[in-house]
């Protein structure tokens, strides 16, 4: 009971602040205006990088925790390599738009392993195929955080799917469909919003400091159906059909697995010679 | 080899420079900086070239004139006309200017020269030296990465294994739903794979490490810390209080690094093979360090203000501190203290489990680790050295032939 609201307030407290570092351009009553505009010439993104930090490495070290043994560790490693290679083959080969496989075995796995297992999925996938087709950049902590993020809300489906008529049915399916169509869209809103307030362009459109939230937010849903709509839709598209297409069957397999990988060893406290 | 880490404080101070200003000459200097120590890195590591998807060069024929054009097409602002479209034309109507065209190309400069820094950390630093960043407390992470770094060129053969496989069947790919029969055999395996590495990995000794109850206290100091922190952060963007918010970010943010600290130091590691930290390498630490204080710190009697240039409302030529050019050379000190580029004579064959010949010289043996790295070598943690998957672990180098 201790340990569960220990670990319940680690994932409460860094997903508040993360959230609230995303949220921050909507917040901020202003940014340093020292260089006429350029509201990143002070250190702003510095803060905000490194909260990012602090909460995705608290969160980090909360998820491994609950997945150290040999078993989960080699799991996560080999699912990890399998969805960065399918990184690899769209980076190799562009799919249309924000297009991308990898969120489909996020999203099953956190589903069906549980949060703290998707979380790990999704920040090392994001790392591990950075790190094999050279997409190591400023970008990288907020993708990985958010892509974390997928894996560990994938279990909220779980009631929605037992209201609907429990596993295994085509309706399990089309809720985790929606749900990674869903994530596709909001991944795209959140992994915009990190840079928005140092770019440039139409100012019904960008960030302006002293500007109230509700001004905020009209502005960035300007910026964002100008900007990223159509791409961030054909991420929606593709996760929903692909979670179609291959959900049943995958997530047979993962269930079939879920109980070989389920036991663990631990070192025994008083060793008797 | 310059330290892992003396590369990482220097790519950060190239970063707050190039984020920091927008001044044509100092985004010039950066970018003919990085130029140098990339050209340099190149001939270090000639045959060693990490897969990049575009090379710096390519980045900025793309890169440049789209921001550029982005920006004049959509910021109608500025004293030099250079063309005017109908004002009817939603979001590109109106003046074209020479400033938005300016500030544009401005800005694809600075993300030019970003991409360039990681390229440049591409070349410098090998995958397992970043793995090998991997903080203490994080060593389970640091197991998972590296065995999915490890088996990535496996689970690619093991693709190309299926698809042969189903292609003699008679299988061929016309739709989505054909790709299952190769998806699903793929997963399979992977999965069947990582069952047989854990029963490896927990017949040589590594198991979940027990809860005691001196890292149940610090996982109640990591929740504490966010909690203060958060609250820190609200009263800051709440109700304006700075002081007292600022403390308790401070108090927090302190809390979590000090229980993140002392959790990694619960976890004894053993480094095969130490890099140490040299003369050098805190050279180039020290001056990164003092170029990105000179851009970030507004220091007393230091003028700063051309750092913040700005083509708006009308284009003038940029102001030019000669103490902030003196301090971007600080960036330029690994040019002057990277090691020369050498052929290496180690003996011909050689397992990957033996690194290095013990009586060859350093800089031969520390090629030799960056090719062991590249094929697949692990992290090694908790006093173990993980499994590698037979084809690594047993394959020759054969670095007489390729250096």
């Amino acid at each position: 009971m201790r340990d569960r609201l220990i670990g319940w307030s680690i994932h409460l407290a860094s997903v508040a602040i993360g959230v609230t570092a995303f949220l921050y351009p909507f917040f901020a009553p202003a940014l340093p205006q020292e260089s006429f505009g350029m509201a990143h010439a002070e250190d702003a993104p510095l803060l905000l990088t490194v909260l990012v930090g602090v909460c995705f490495a608290a969160l980090l070290v909360e998820a491994q925790r609950q997945a150290g043994s040999a078993k989960l560790v080699a799991l996560l490693g080999v699912l990890v390599s399998l969805n960065a290679l399918l990184r690899f083959v769209e980076v190799a080969v562009p799919g249309p738009g924000g297009f991308s496989p990898i969120f489909f075995l996020i999203v099953m796995t956190g589903y069906v392993m549980g949060g703290s297992f998707g979380f790990l999925m999704g920040a090392l996938t994001l790392l591990v195929s950075a790190l094999i087709t050279a997409g190591v950049g400023p970008w990288l902590p907020y993708q990985m955080i958010t892509a974390g993020w997928i894996g560990l809300s994938a279990p909220a489906c779980r009631p929605l799917v037992r209201m609907l008529g429990g596993e295994g049915t085509w309706r399990e399916v089309v809720v985790l469909a929606l749900f990674s169509g869903i994530w596709g869209m909001v991944f795209g809103a959140i992994m915009n919003l990190w840079f928005w307030p140092y770019a440039v362009g139409p100012q019904e459109q960008h960030w302006q400091p002293g500007l109230h939230w509700t001004g905020g937010v009209l502005r960035y849903a300007a910026f964002y159906l100008a900007t990223s709509l159509v791409w961030d839709a054909m991420r929606l598209a593709g996760n929903f059909v692909l979670t179609l297409a291959f959900g049943l069957p995958t997530l047979r397999v993962l269930r079939r697995f879920q109980q070989r990988f389920l036991f663990v060893y631990r070192p025994s406290e008083q060793v008797s010679v | 080899m310059i330290h892992p880490v003396a590369w990482l404080i220097w790519l950060g101070a190239v970063l707050v420079v190039l984020t920091t200003t927008r001044n044509p000459l100092y985004l010039a200097v950066m970018l003919a900086v990085l130029a140098a120590v990339l050209t340099r890195l190149r001939r270090v590591h000639a045959e060693e070239t990490p897969r990049v998807p575009l090379s710096p060069l390519h980045f900025a024929l793309i890169v440049l004139p789209l921001t550029a054009l982005f920006n004049a097409l959509t910021v109608h602002v500025g004293r030099t006309v250079l063309l005017r479209l109908p004002v009817t034309w939603p979001l590109v109507g109106g003046p074209i200017t020479l400033e938005a065209l300016t500030f544009g190309a401005l800005n694809g400069l600075a993300l030019v020269g970003i991409y360039t820094a990681f390229v440049v950390l591409g070349y410098a630093v090998t995958v397992r030296a970043l793995v090998g960043l991997i903080p203490r407390a994080f060593f389970p992470v640091a197991v998972m990465t590296s065995i999915a770094l490890t088996f990535v060129p496996v689970t690619l053969r093991h693709w190309q294994a299926i698809r042969e496989a189903q292609a003699i069947r008679g299988h061929r790919v016309r739709g989505l739903r054909d790709h299952l029969p190769l998806f699903l055999p793929l997963l399979i395996g992977g999965l069947e794979h990582a069952f047989q590495l854990a029963e490896a990995m927990t017949a040589r000794g590594f198991a979940a490490a027990a809860e005691t109850p001196s890292t149940r206290r610090a996982r109640v100091v990591v929740a504490s810390g966010l909690l203060t922190l958060l609250a820190g952060w609200l009263l800051q963007l709440g109700w304006g209080e700075r002081a007292l918010g600022g403390a308790l970010m401070l108090l927090g943010g302190g809390e979590v690094i000090g229980a993140l600290w002392y959790l990694g130091r619960q976890v004894p590691r053993i480094t095969y093979r130490h890099t140490p930290w040299r003369a050098r390498d805190l050279a180039i630490a020290l001056a990164a360090g003092v170029t990105a204080a000179a851009f970030l710190v507004p220091w007393p009697g230091l003028e700063r203000h051309s750092i913040f240039f700005y083509p708006y409302p009308a284009l003038r030529l940029p102001e030019v501190s000669a103490w902030l050019l003196l301090a971007l050379t600080g960036l330029e000190v690994p040019l002057v203290l990277m090691p020369a580029a050498r052929r290496l004579t180690i003996a011909p064959r050689m397992s990957a489990g033996d690194h290095a010949a013990p009586h060859a010289p350093e800089d031969d043996r520390r090629e030799c680790s960056r090719t062991v790295a590249e094929r697949g070598d692990l992290t090694e943690s908790r006093g173990m050295a993980t499994p590698r998957p037979l084809e690594t672990a047993t394959a020759p180098i054969e670095t007489g032939e390729r250096l």
